[in-house]
């Protein structure tokens, strides 16, 4: 595997001034390396989401730096795309216009002409399954609609680094698992690590964060701090056969085993 | 089955209701308007005779263009200055420190408040009034567009970001379309009030002029009310600038609807 560091967070903590002088996240150092798809798992409040804002630039660090391809990360930008947890889809936008959004108004789309646009959304559209609700509205689609449109879009415009906050949350067990297999095809796992794009992906559930990912960061809560970093080294491309093996199970527990006493405590206060 | 009988009943009588109101209102005032004695006294009666000779002389259709074109003079440019300008504040906290306390502090004072210094700067005539209704539409209008710029989703605008879109692309994709329904209530509002305003400022102009050549509803209604004294053709006019207001509001929100098709369901 190729270990050149695509993204890189260094001391990084954020605190937040509005709510009372909160510490979102602490002293976080995590390296991303170009063409993994790097999962972080943790109980809610650890500040998974915080984290993602600054890798996308979107939320300055209040201590430490962060970078991608060694220059730091100073604001939002292309290369770096983002699936936010809410979809921000634009409710003016039908399902078609949401997914060409970026190819249209943004820097995605240059050297594509309309008809390039087109094939790309086109070809978008059918790959998650939202193939007759192109003229649909967001207000007139089902959660898990919306949130396939928001991958859609991210998809759509192709950005090195795909940051993701939580994006199967919305789907129902069988589109969900239907999806983790084609994002991990859009990844790239077919392909040699230098021809992969990199992923940072949020979610709440382990067997999803196992499969997926190359490595996983398990993060505990206030304030929230990196805990450990696990290595996955299950083998690719990984199919259905992958969620039996007992590897895959074993470290399941042992991240569980991780959080669990966190998450206990969240739910029982 | 009752649940049936429930929702029909629930239909008829509203709309029963809402018309046996207004014709009740209108047989008290025929009796009590012709009890009176006096034949100036408008009825219902007198006042539809007067509508269809003022219809039929061509003299109100030709009142209400003339008021309507001052009003869509006024008002286009009441709009073409307001929505930019209220866009500008909601895009840039700059904009908005700078301007917010110029027209809150203008926006009180009536539009027929600067009615003399129109007629001294532009006459009697149609600029002078195309000025006020202007004037009148121009707040309600930078006030809506400016909370419906800053009320926009900042998660969107943040997405918009992270696309690498430029700050102007920004605006034009998401600031104008996140704040249209605003606009449009802005315009709505508008529209009304620079009806309002037409009316009242060609009453004053008219007054100014003596019944000269101004023209418009508002005049009209001023030569009837000092010179030939005919209250029914005023009660007339009174009814046609409600109507002509009302058709107005309802062209406006069928554009509104046709503009913002996600607004729908």
């Amino acid at each position: 595997m190729s270990s050149r560091t695509k993204l890189r967070l260094d001391g990084v903590g954020k605190r937040f001034d509005a709510a009372g002088g909160t510490v979102a996240v602490e002293d976080v150092t995590l390296e991303v390396t170009q063409g993994e798809f790097m999962v972080i798992v943790g109980p809610s409040g650890c500040g998974k989401t915080t984290l993602l804002n600054v890798l996308a630039g979107l939320d300055a660090p209040t201590t430490g730096t962060v970078s991608i391809d060694e220059r730091p990360i100073r604001g939002p930008g292309p290369e770096r795309g983002v699936m936010f947890q809410d979809y921000a889809l634009f409710p003016w936008q039908t399902v078609w216009g949401n997914i060409g959004f970026g190819l249209r108004n943004g820097p995605a789309g240059d050297g594509l002409d309309a008809a390039g646009i087109e094939r790309r959304v086109r070809a978008t559209i059918d790959l998650v399954g939202l193939a007759g609700s192109e003229h649909k509205y967001p207000h007139q689609l089902s959660g898990g609609m919306r949130q396939r449109v928001a991958l859609a879009r991210l998809i759509a415009n192709e950005p090195e680094v795909l940051l993701m906050d939580e994006p199967l949350a919305a789907l129902d067990a069988q589109t969900r698992i239907i999806l983790q297999e084609e994002l991990l095809r859009i990844w790239g796992q077919d392909r040699p690590a230098a021809e992969r794009r990199t992923v940072v992906f949020i979610t709440h559930a382990i067997d999803e964060a196992v499969f997926l990912a190359d490595r996983i960061a398990v993060m505990t809560s206030h304030p929230g701090r990196l805990k450990a970093v696990i290595d996955v080294p299950l083998p690719r491309p990984r199919t259905d056969a992958t969620r039996a093996l007992p590897e895959t199970q074993s470290l399941a527990q042992h991240i569980w085993s991780l959080i669990r006493d966190e998450a206990y405590r969240a739910t029982v206060t | 089955m009752s649940a049936v009988s429930h929702a029909s009943r629930g239909l008829a009588l509203p709309a029963a209701r809402s018309i046996a109101l207004p014709i009740a209102l209108l047989v008290v005032w025929q009796i009590a308007g012709t009890a009176g004695g006096n034949p100036r006294t408008p009825v219902p009666t007198r006042v539809l005779a007067a509508a269809m000779q003022l219809v039929e002389s061509g003299d109100l259709p030709l009142a209400l263009l003339q008021s309507l074109g001052r009003v869509f003079a006024g008002f286009a440019i009441a709009a073409g200055l307001a929505i930019p300008l209220g866009l500008a504040m909601g895009a840039f906290a700059s904009v908005e420190r700078n301007v917010d306390p110029l027209i809150e502090s203008f926006r009180p004072i009536a539009a027929i408040a600067i009615l003399p210094l129109a007629i001294l700067w532009l006459g009697t005539g149609t600029p002078a009034a195309i000025l006020i209704v202007a004037y009148a539409a121009f707040f309600p209008i930078v006030v809506n567009t400016a909370a419906g710029a800053k009320r926009i989703n900042p998660t969107l605008l943040r997405a918009a970001a992270t696309m690498g879109l430029t700050r102007l692309k920004i605006i034009s994709t998401v600031i104008v379309p996140g704040a249209l329904p605003a606009i449009g209530v802005g315009l709505r509002i508008a529209m009304g009030v620079a009806w309002t305003a037409i009316v009242a400022a060609e009453l004053a102009v008219g007054a100014k002029a003596g019944g000269g050549g101004s023209g418009g509803i508002g005049q009209m209604m001023f030569v009837f009310y000092a010179y030939s004294i005919e209250l029914n053709r005023i009660v007339v006019c009174m009814i046609a600038v409600g109507l002509v207001a009302l058709a107005l509001d309802r062209a406006l929100r069928a554009g509104m609807r046709r503009a913002m098709p996600w607004m729908s369901a």
